[in-house]
C-alpha cells in the first residue's frame, strides 16, 4: 500500500511531516512519495481531493489526515493499512490449504490422463504428432501441479515466512488449467494458436507462483 | 531454511520462466531464436526448474526426515557452484551449435548430481552409525 504526502513549497511545517511519514513508512514496508502541489500530480489530486490544507495525507489513494502528526499518530493512522497488509499473506497450517489439496488432486488427475495417452503412442499407435501433447500433460499437468501444491504447502512451513493467498493461489490454478488444457487440446486438433495460447497462460501461471512464493525465500526486512 | 537452499529454488524458479519464455518465444516464431531450442527448452525445464527445486526442497528435508545432519553442507555448496556452471553452458552450447560446451556443461552438471547423491546417501547411510541428532 502507498502512502502519499502533498506538500508545499511554501508551507513551513511540511518538512517535519515528511520527516514523520518518511521514517513510518520505512519502519512498517509501506512505499512512499512526496507530491508537490504545485506540480500538475499534485494539483490534480488536490482538485479531486478539494484540499484546502497542506501537508496532507494519503494512504491507498484516500486522505486520511491534514496537519503535522507525532509518530505515534502515525502508527494509530497506519494500524487499518498495516491490518489489511496481513490478511494478505498467510501462514500455513499443517494440514493441507484447500488451494493446495486442489493442485495436488489435479496433478492425479493429469498424471493418469498423461500415462494413458503416452502409452497408446508408445504401444498402440506410432510415435505421432500428438506425443507433446502428452509429454507436457506430464511435465507440466503432473509435475507442474504437484511442485505448485507441495512447494506451497513446504516452503512457508521450512522457513517460517507467510505466502501470498487470497485470489492469489486460484488465479495461478485458473492460469494453469487453462494453460494445460489449451496447449493440449491445440496440438490434438492441429490449432497453432491455441498451442501458443495455452503456452502463455501456463507461463503466466508459473509467474502468479513466482511472484506468491518469492516473499517466503526472501522476505522483506522488518 | 539454508540460504544456499533458498538459492536452489529461487533460482529454479528463473530458470522455469526463462524455459517457458524461450519455448512460447519458439512457438511464435521459430527463427527468433536459433540452435537448438526444443533441446535447450527440455533441459532447462528439467535441470533448471525440476532438479534445482529437488535440490533445494531435498537438501532441507531429508536430513530432518532421517534426524541427521546433512553430511557435508561444502559438498552442498559445490553442487549449487558446479549446477548453475554447468547449464548455462549447456544452454550456450546447444544454441550456439557448440557441442564441446554441451559436453563441458554436461560434465559439470554431472558432478552436481554425483556430489548431491553422495551427500544423500552418506546422510542416510550415518544414520546406522550413531551421529548426531541435532540438525540446525
Amino acid at each position: 500500500m502507498k502512502i502519499e504526502l502533498i506538500v508545499s513549497g511554501s508551507c513551513p511545517f511540511c518538512l517535519e511531516a515528511e520527516k514523520v511519514w518518511r521514517a513510518a513508512a520505512a519502519d512498517h514496508g509501506f512505499e512512499f512519495s512526496v507530491v508537490d502541489i504545485v506540480q500538475p500530480e499534485g494539483a490534480a489530486l488536490a482538485q479531486r481531493l478539494n484540499l484546502q490544507t497542506v501537508p496532507a495525507l494519503l494512504i491507498g489513494g484516500k486522505l486520511r489526515a491534514v496537519g503535522v502528526q507525532s509518530p505515534e499518530e502515525a502508527l494509530t493512522l497506519l494500524l487499518p493499512a498495516r491490518q489489511e497488509a496481513h490478511d494478505r499473506m498467510q501462514q500455513m497450517g499443517f494440514a493441507f490449504s484447500r488451494d493446495n489439496r486442489w493442485f495436488i488432486l489435479a496433478a492425479q488427475a493429469y498424471l493418469m490422463l498423461a500415462g494413458l495417452g503416452l502409452l497408446m503412442n508408445g504401444s498402440f499407435l506410432s510415435d505421432n504428432a500428438a506425443r507433446p501433447a502428452f509429454l507436457h500433460l506430464f511435465t507440466l499437468g503432473f509435475m507442474l501441479f504437484m511442485i505448485y501444491g507441495l512447494a506451497s504447502h513446504m516452503l512457508p512451513r521450512f522457513t517460517g515466512n507467510p505466502i501470498r493467498e487470497g485470489a492469489w493461489p486460484w488465479l495461478q490454478m485458473g492460469l494453469a488449467h487453462c494453460g494445460v488444457i489449451g496447449y493440449v487440446v491445440g496440438y490434438l486438433a492441429g490449432r497453432h494458436t491455441l498451442i501458443v495460447v495455452g503456452a502463455v497462460l501456463t507461463w503466466l501461471s508459473l509467474a502468479t507462483f513466482t511472484f506468491r512464493v518469492w516473499p517466503v525465500l526472501w522476505p522483506e526486512e522488518a | 531454511m539454508h540460504k544456499r537452499n533458498r538459492l536452489f529454488v529461487s533460482i529454479a524458479l528463473v530458470y522455469g520462466l526463462l524455459g517457458g519464455l524461450i519455448a512460447i518465444v519458439r512457438l511464435i516464431d521459430p527463427s527468433l531464436i536459433p540452435g537448438n531450442v526444443p533441446r535447450a527448452h527440455g533441459h532447462i525445464m528439467l535441470l533448471g526448474f525440476i532438479l534445482m527445486t529437488i535440490y533445494g526442497i531435498a537438501l532441507h528435508v531429508l536430513p530432518r526426515f532421517g534426524g541427521f545432519p546433512l553430511y557435508s553442507e561444502q559438498m552442498a555448496d559445490w553442487q549449487l557452484y558446479l549446477a548453475n556452471a554447468g547449464l548455462p553452458l549447456m544452454i550456450a552450447g546447444w544454441l550456439g551449435w557448440r557441442d564441446m560446451l554441451v559436453m563441458a556443461g554436461g560434465v559439470l552438471t554431472y558432478g552436481a548430481i554425483v556430489l548431491f547423491g553422495l551427500n544423500m546417501i552418506l546422510t542416510v547411510r550415518a544414520g546406522g552409525r550413531g551421529r548426531a541428532l541435532h540438525v540446525q
